[in-house]
C-alpha cells in the first residue's frame, strides 16, 4: 500500500494555506503533547514487539553464549563459554555449506517468483472479466493453502512408490521411473521445495502488481501506444520505472520470506538425505530442538540474523535514499 | 516460548498440586500430595495389569496413581523438558538404550534401596552409571521373523534355521510365490546392528577416554552386505524404516507380505489389523538364524527401565510405586500378562510362553542380545537425522562402503563424546 502513496504526487502548496485558519483553532492542543502524540500512538505496538520478540531475542543470545544441552537444561546449571559456540559454529564446514545452500536457495526461489508473479499480474491485467476472476480465484487459493498441508501434499505427490510423480513419467515413457526417489539428494529435494515456495509465494506478488497496475492511468499506455512502442518497450520503460518502489518492497519481503522457509523444507525431509538439504534455519533447529544443543542452535540463529540484517540494509539504504529525493 | 508455555503448566500443575495437598493433608508423613504421576510408553503396559496395581497400589498407601500414556515418537524431548521442571512427573518409563544419558544429567533420582534385588545382568547395565542405581530394569524385548504360513506352505519354503537356509527360503517364495519374500525397509538399524554383533562387531567401540564409531570395519561391512543380501528380496525403499510408514499396521495388513522383522506388540498391531479388515492372521515366528543351527543371529535387546524424577512431586510415593511395581510379585504377573511375551527383568521371575507364539521364537534369542554402547552420549546417536540410517540407505543405493562408514563414523564419534 505504501506504494500507491509513494506514487502520489506530492501535496500542491495551497493545502499547506488551508491550514492556516485551522491552527489558530488548535495551539492548545498542540502544546500539552508537544510532539509526544506520534509516541504515545507508537507505544502498544513497540510494547508488544519489545515483550514478544524482544524479549525472545535476548534471551536467544544469551543461550548462545551459554554451554546449553540437555544437562543444563535439566539441572539448571548456566555455563558461561563465552564466544565458544560462535567460534564453534563458524569452524564447522556444515555451517558454510548451509549458508552458500541458502543463498542459492533464496536467490532461485526470489527469481522465479518475481518473474512469474509479475508475468501472472501482467495476465490478470489484460485478461476479461470472466477469466481474470478464475486466474484471481485460483491464485488465491494456492495463496490461502496452510504450509503444513501442502507440503504433505508434495510429498505425497513425489513418493517413491504411490507417488503421482512417478506414474506420470512412466506413462510418458521415461524409464527408469519405478521407483524413482525424488528426495534421494539435497538438490532434488531443494527442487521439488522450490516448485512448492514458488508455487505458493507467486499469488502475493501477482495480485498485488495486478493492483497496483490498477491505478496506473490508462492515458499513460495510450500514449505509449499512440508512439509505437512495443508492448517489451512499455514494461521496461513505463510500466518499471513507475512501479518500481512495489517491485522493490516485494523482492525484499520475498528475500526475507525464503530466507527464513523452515517448514517447507523442514517437513518435507527433514533436511536430508543426509543433510544435504539443510538450509540456516533448517540446521538451527536439527542442531537445537534434535540434538539438545540449544546454544549451538542460538548461535547459529543469531549469525542467521545478522546475515540478513546485513542483507537487508541495503534496502534500507534505499529507502531513506529515495524519501531523501522526495523532500 | 515452548519453554515458557510447558512452565505455565507446570506452575498451573503445581498450584493444583499445592491444593490438593491443602485438602488431603491429614494422612500426615512426609507426601506433599495424595496423588503420583508415571508415564508409560504406548504398548508397555497390558491395560489390566496396570489398573490392578494401582487398584493394589492406592488400597494400601491412599495415593491415586494417574497413568499417561506417551508415544515414542519425540520422546526425548518431552522426557528432557518433564525433567526440567517440578512436578511435572513422579515415575516414568525410559527406553534401555536412553537411561544412562538421562541419569547422566542428573534429572533422575538414585534408587539405592532397589540395588539389591536380583535384576536380569544385562538389563542391569543399562540401569546403572558407575554402579550407582538410576532405574529399575522393567522388561525386555527383542525381534523375532514373523512369517505367514499359507503363503510360506504354498510356496514350499521351509523354516530356517541357518542364514543360507534362510536365504534359500527366500528364494523359494520370490519363485513361486506373487508375495513380497521379505519386507525389510533400508533402515532399520537395530536389525542390521544383529547381523554387524554376529560378524563380532559393533556401532562403536571404547577408544581411550571416550568412544569412537566402529563402522568403517571389516565387520560392520560384512554384517551390513548380509542386510543388503536380504534387503534385495524386498520392494521397500532404501531410504525408509520400519516406523513410516509403520510396517505392521500400513504395510502387513495392506500387501501381500510373506515375512517381515519385527517385535512383539508390532506382530499384535498387524494381527489386529488384519482382523479388523475381516482377514485372519496366520502368522508363525521363528528366531533371527545365525551361520550355523546351534548359533542363533544377535538381536537388539531392547526394553524399558523404570525411574524416579528427581523433581517428583512426591518421590516417598513415587519410589514405592516403582518397588512394587518391579516386585516379584508384580514383575510375574506382568510377565503372565503379557503372555510371556517379554524377557522378565528379575532372575526369580519365570517366563513361559506358549509353543508357536511369538514369545517362544523371542525368549529363545534373549541370550544372544546385544545392546548399542550404553554411554551417556548414544541417545544423540540415535536422533534424526541418523547417521547409521543415512549409511544404510548409502550401501543400499551402491556408494563405497568403506567411504559412507568413514564419514558416519566421524559424526558417531562427533555425538557420542557429547553429554
Amino acid at each position: 500500500m505504501t506504494v500507491h502513496i509513494e506514487e502520489a504526487p506530492a501535496p500542491p502548496p495551497p493545502v499547506e494555506g488551508t491550514r492556516g485558519p485551522g491552527e489558530n483553532r488548535r495551539p492548545p492542543r498542540r502544546r500539552v503533547p508537544s510532539g509526544l502524540v506520534p509516541y504515545l500512538l507508537l507505544a502498544p505496538a513497540v510494547t508488544a514487539i519489545l515483550a514478544v520478540l524482544g524479549y525472545a531475542l535476548f534471551r536467544n543470545v544469551l543461550i548462545s553464549l551459554q554451554e546449553f544441552g540437555r544437562k543444563q537444561l535439566i539441572s539448571r546449571t548456566t555455563e558461561w563459554t563465552g564466544l565458544d559456540n560462535y567460534k564453534a559454529v563458524l569452524q564447522n564446514e556444515r555451517f558454510w555449506d548451509s549458508l552458500v545452500r541458502t543463498f542459492l536457495f533464496m536467490a532461485a526461489n526470489v527469481v522465479l517468483i518475481m518473474i512469474i508473479g509479475t508475468l501472472l499480474g501482467l495476465l490478470l491485467n489484460a485478461l476479461g472479466k470472466k477469466m481474470r476472476l478464475v486466474l484471481a480465484i485460483s491464485l488465491v487459493a494456492a495463496w490461502a493453502m496452510p504450509v503444513i498441508a501442502t507440503t504433505t501434499v508434495f510429498r505425497w505427490l513425489f513418493d517413491t512408490q504411490f507417488g503421482v510423480a512417478n506414474w506420470l513419467m512412466r506413462t510418458l515413457g521415461f524409464s527408469g521411473y519405478d521407483q524413482h526417489n525424488w528426495f534421494g539428494s539435497g538438490f532434488s529435494t531443494l527442487t521439488i521445495v522450490t516448485l512448492l515456495i514458488v508455487w505458493t509465494s507467486v499469488p502475493f506478488v501477482a495480485l498485488n502488481l495486478y493492483a497496483g497496475l490498477t491505478t496506473v492511468s490508462g492515458e499513460i499506455w495510450e500514449a505509449a501506444r499512440m508512439d509505437g512502442a512495443s508492448s517489451t518497450r512499455i514494461f521496461w520503460s513505463i510500466l518499471l520505472p513507475i512501479m518500481r518502489p512495489f517491485f522493490m518492497i516485494t523482492t525484499f519481503l520475498e528475500i526475507i520470506w525464503v530466507f527464513k522457509a523452515f517448514a517447507q523444507i523442514y517437513a518435507m525431509n527433514g533436511g536430508g538425505p543426509d543433510r544435504q538439504s539443510e538450509t540456516l534455519p533448517v540446521m538451527a533447529y536439527v542442531e537445537g530442538m534434535g540434538q539438545n544443543q540449544y546454544g549451538m542452535a542460538a548461535a547459529i540463529s543469531v549469525l542467521t540474523l545478522v546475515i540478513l540484517m546485513i542483507a537487508m540494509s541495503f534496502y534500507f539504504r534505499l529507502i531513506l535514499k529515495q524519501e531523501k529525493e522526495n523532500s | 516460548m515452548k519453554r515458557k508455555l510447558i512452565a505455565a503448566i507446570g506452575v498451573a500443575t503445581m498450584a493444583a498440586t499445592v491444593a490438593a495437598c491443602g485438602s488431603g493433608d491429614d494422612g500426615g508423613g512426609g507426601g506433599s500430595s495424595d496423588a503420583i504421576t508415571v508415564w508409560l510408553m504406548d504398548g508397555s503396559a497390558p491395560e489390566e495389569w496396570v489398573d490392578e496395581l494401582n487398584a493394589a497400589f492406592e488400597a494400601e498407601h491412599g495415593i491415586t496413581v494417574n497413568v499417561e500414556i506417551q508415544q515414542w515418537d519425540g520422546i526425548q524431548d518431552r522426557v528432557t523438558t518433564a525433567l526440567s521442571e517440578d512436578g511435572t512427573v513422579d515415575v516414568l518409563e525410559i527406553g534401555n538404550t536412553q537411561t544412562v544419558g538421562y541419569a547422566n544429567t542428573g534429572g533422575l533420582a538414585e534408587l539405592g534401596d532397589l540395588a539389591g534385588e536380583p535384576w536380569n545382568e544385562a538389563m542391569l547395565e543399562s540401569a546403572e552409571v558407575d554402579d550407582t542405581l538410576y532405574a529399575a530394569p522393567w522388561y525386555g524385548a527383542n525381534r523375532v521373523v514373523i512369517y505367514d504360513k499359507g503363503i510360506w506352505e504354498e510356496a514350499g519354503a521351509e523354516v530356517p534355521t541357518t542364514r543360507e537356509e534362510w536365504i534359500t527360503a527366500l528364494e523359494t517364495l520370490r519363485e513361486n510365490s506373487d508375495a513380497e519374500p521379505i519386507y525389510l525397509p533400508g533402515q532399520s538399524y537395530y536389525v542390521m546392528g544383529g547381523f554387524v554383533a554376529d560378524e563380532g562387531g559393533s556401532f562403536a567401540v571404547e577408544d581411550g577416554d571416550g568412544w569412537a564409531g566402529a563402522l568403517a570395519t571389516p565387520e560392520a561391512q560384512a554384517g551390513m552386505e548380509f542386510y543388503g543380501e536380504l534387503q534385495e528380496f524386498s520392494t521397500a525403499p532404501a531410504e525408509i524404516d520400519e516406523a513410516e510408514p509403520q510396517q505392521s499396521v500400513d504395510i502387513v495388513p495392506n500387501g501381500e507380505v510373506a515375512s517381515w522383522i519385527g517385535l512383539g506388540w508390532e506382530a499384535a498391531g498387524a494381527v489386529a489389523a488384519i482382523e479388523e479388515q475381516g482377514g485372519e492372521a496366520d502368522f508363525g515366528y521363528f528366531p533371527i538364524p545365525g551361520e550355523t543351527p546351534d548359533q542363533l543371529g544377535h538381536v537388539f535387546l531392547g526394553g524399558s527401565n523404570l525411574a524416579v524424577s528427581g523433581r517428583a512431586g512426591n518421590s516417598e510415593m513415587a519410589n514405592e510405586w516403582l518397588a512394587m511395581a518391579t516386585s516379584q510379585e508384580w514383575a510375574q504377573k506382568f510377565v503372565d500378562a503379557n503372555g510371556g511375551g517379554v524377557v522378565p527383568n528379575r532372575t526369580d521371575v519365570t517366563a513361559t510362553p506358549e509353543e508357536g507364539s511369538f514369545a517362544e521364537a523371542m525368549v529363545a534369542s534373549a541370550d544372544v542380545g546385544y545392546l548399542p554402547p550404553l554411554t551417556t552420549g548414544w541417545a544423540n546417536v540415535e536422533t534424526d537425522p541418523n547417521p547409521i540410517k543415512e549409511l544404510m540407505t548409502k550401501a543400499l543405493n551402491g556408494e563405497d562402503y568403506q567411504a559412507a562408514a568413514g564419514e558416519a563414523d566421524s559424526e558417531i564419534t562427533d555425538r557420542i563424546n557429547r553429554e
